[in-house]
């Protein structure tokens, strides 16, 4: 009886607090699909009382925002297949190959995580302005294609690899870029999933930088077309709920898919730290 | 197991060494050590991009930026909300995958997927989203509450409001932190305490909590070092006003830089919070006296 008292309680906590964690994302979703008129009225209904699809209609003719949704696609996609290759590689190097210097290198390599991006940005604001980088995706991809957490993730799962699985390979004549790309690559596979979400995250959510790199609007990303849109049409809050949920939908969609793989990657990589 | 340590042999071996610690050493000097020294440079100078100025003033930024209260307030709204969110987080986390790993609990991935998606989610779009949420005319929690609030134009609750979604977005990763922590205390354990008679408070305090001890402070330090850099929820949802009562320290480093663009005097607050960074890192590694 005690037991059946608790297990009821705990289930109606994380009801609870499941209902909480996705009541703004339902909310917005529906929201997208109510005129603007019912959006701003004051009784308010949870289901829309007059279904339009016109928010996402008028979203794309008043304002390109496909265009910006590609164009985070593109670089997101490209950033995060670089940082996965370039993880992978220095993770093995550093964890398998001993050398002098490795642990200053890893040092370093630790660093760029604890750096706050306030030190770094503006520095590299006034060197890339300088080198004439401004308005390319070339100044997107150069300064995150090397990720510290990338980096110390790979390490810590390549390091539980068997040394004996390496050297059998050795012996039976396989070089080190054979036995990257046969053995240990295809063996890490959930730490390249949950760097490879949050990657693609941190590209897609990423404001300031493509603000203060990209010019021309056909060029921008969609965490700052957002910010563009909602500084022009303020008022349009249908057009905002619409535009948020096509920033928002396609990540959750993407997490869902992989989230098992994922989990395991988030959670080997911090208990091992 | 013992590690041999073992010589570098074949010629590919010290190829692809050679490859990957070349291309570090240059990567982290151009996009690490160069940038962190030209702030350092950067924040003795009057410094604007905008009319070339460059011009050696000494410490008069950093005494400029211990002069100006905004600094102030930007830097207790910091601690307040690194502190609290960083509790509400712990709390959440520890509570919630408690109540996951918990034996009587069913639908554990469905619990631990829901609770993750604000994670996975852009902050720029969620606070686009919690912006609406807080309108006081026809926002979803002045509705749900039946209330009358302007949240973010309140100058005692905006502060409360940022940190409210804050916590939403980021509970999930400390749930399936401290999840994957409470699955690797070996079963055993808790049996051997069941049998001494150990209640379910006794054992959670005696066996979990000091097992859970690295996942704690990973959590600590690793929000810690985040919300010092937060400036996104601030800029979308209220532009560190009404006044200046939601300012956080890194907002004013984006406000100061690239907005006033005071280049050198930005470089000034970013060292400083780069020092904070540290000291903070060192005193939660100290107070939960692990070595670092």
């Amino acid at each position: 009886m005690k037991k059946r008292v608790m297990s009821g309680t705990l289930f109606v906590v994380l009801i609870l607090a499941g209902i909480l964690t996705v009541v703004p994302f339902v909310w917005m979703v529906l929201s997208s699909f109510k005129t603007n008129a019912e959006i701003s009225s004051l009784n308010q209904t949870l289901l829309p009382q007059e279904f339009t699809l016109n928010n996402y209609t008028s979203l794309q003719s008043n304002f390109n925002f496909l265009r910006y949704f590609a164009n985070s696609v593109f670089i997101a996609v490209v950033v995060t297949v670089l940082v996965i290759y370039i993880s992978c590689l220095c993770g093995f190097v550093l964890s398998k190959y001993e050398f002098k210097g490795k642990n200053l290198i890893f040092g370093f390599v630790m660093m760029t995580m604890m750096i706050p991006w306030s030190v770094t940005i503006i520095s590299r604001y006034t060197m890339f302005m300088k080198a004439g980088l401004q308005d390319t995706y070339l100044s997107l991809i150069l300064p995150v294609m090397v990720s510290g957490f990338g980096i110390f993730m790979m390490k810590q799962d390549i390091s539980g690899l068997p040394d004996e699985l390496l050297e059998a390979a050795r012996i039976d004549g396989a070089n080190e870029f054979s036995i990257f790309h046969r053995i240990v690559l295809p063996m890490s596979k959930n730490s390249i999933s949950a760097i490879a979400i949050f990657q693609f995250l941190w590209i897609w959510e990423d404001y300031l930088w493509p603000y203060l790199m990209i010019d021309s609007e056909e060029k921008q990303l969609l965490a700052v077309g957002l910010t563009t849109f909602n500084g022009r049409y303020s008022t349009d809050y249908g057009g905002l709920f619409a535009a948020t949920t096509i920033s928002i939908i396609p990540v959750l969609i993407i997490y869902v898919i992989f989230q098992k793989r994922f989990v395991a990657g988030v959670a080997a990589g911090a208990v091992k730290g | 197991m013992f590690k041999k340590k073992r010589p570098l042999q074949s010629k590919s071996e010290i190829v692809l060494r050679n490859i990957v610690v070349t291309f570090l050493v240059v990567y982290m000097g151009i996009f690490l050590v160069v940038p962190i020294v030209m702030a350092f440079l950067g924040s003795f100078h009057l410094w604007n991009p905008l009319n070339g100025t460059y011009k050696f003033i000494g410490i008069d930024n950093y005494i400029r930026m211990f002069q100006y209260p905004t600094f102030w307030t930007a830097m207790v709204n910091t601690l307040i909300f690194c502190a609290v969110v960083v509790l509400f987080r712990v709390l959440l986390g520890l509570g919630l995958a408690y109540a996951i790993t918990s034996k009587m609990t069913r639908h554990k991935t469905f619990f631990r997927t829901v609770f993750y998606m604000p994670t996975v989610t852009p902050l720029v779009a969620v606070a686009f989203v919690w912006k609406i949420m807080y309108n006081p005319q026809f926002g979803l929690i002045d509705q749900v509450l039946g209330l009358d609030v302007n949240w973010l134009y309140s100058s005692s609750l905006a502060l409360p409001a940022v940190m409210l979604m804050t916590i939403w977005k980021d509970f999930g990763y400390a749930v399936i932190l401290f999840m994957s922590g409470l699955l690797s205390v070996p079963s055993d354990y808790y049996e051997a305490a069941h049998i001494d008679g150990a209640n379910a408070w006794q054992t959670f305090r005696n066996i979990t909590l000091p097992l859970l001890k690295p996942t704690m402070i990973f959590v600590v330090i690793t929000s810690i070092i985040s919300y010092l850099q937060a400036y996104v929820p601030v800029m979308v949802m209220t532009k560190g006003g009404p006044g200046t009562t939601t300012y956080l320290s890194s907002y004013l480093v984006y406000d100061q830089a690239f907005v006033k663009y005071n280049f050198g005097y930005a470089s000034a607050i970013a060292f400083f919070i780069l020092i904070l960074t540290a000291v903070l890192t060192v005193v939660s590694f100290k107070v939960t006296g692990e070595k670092a």
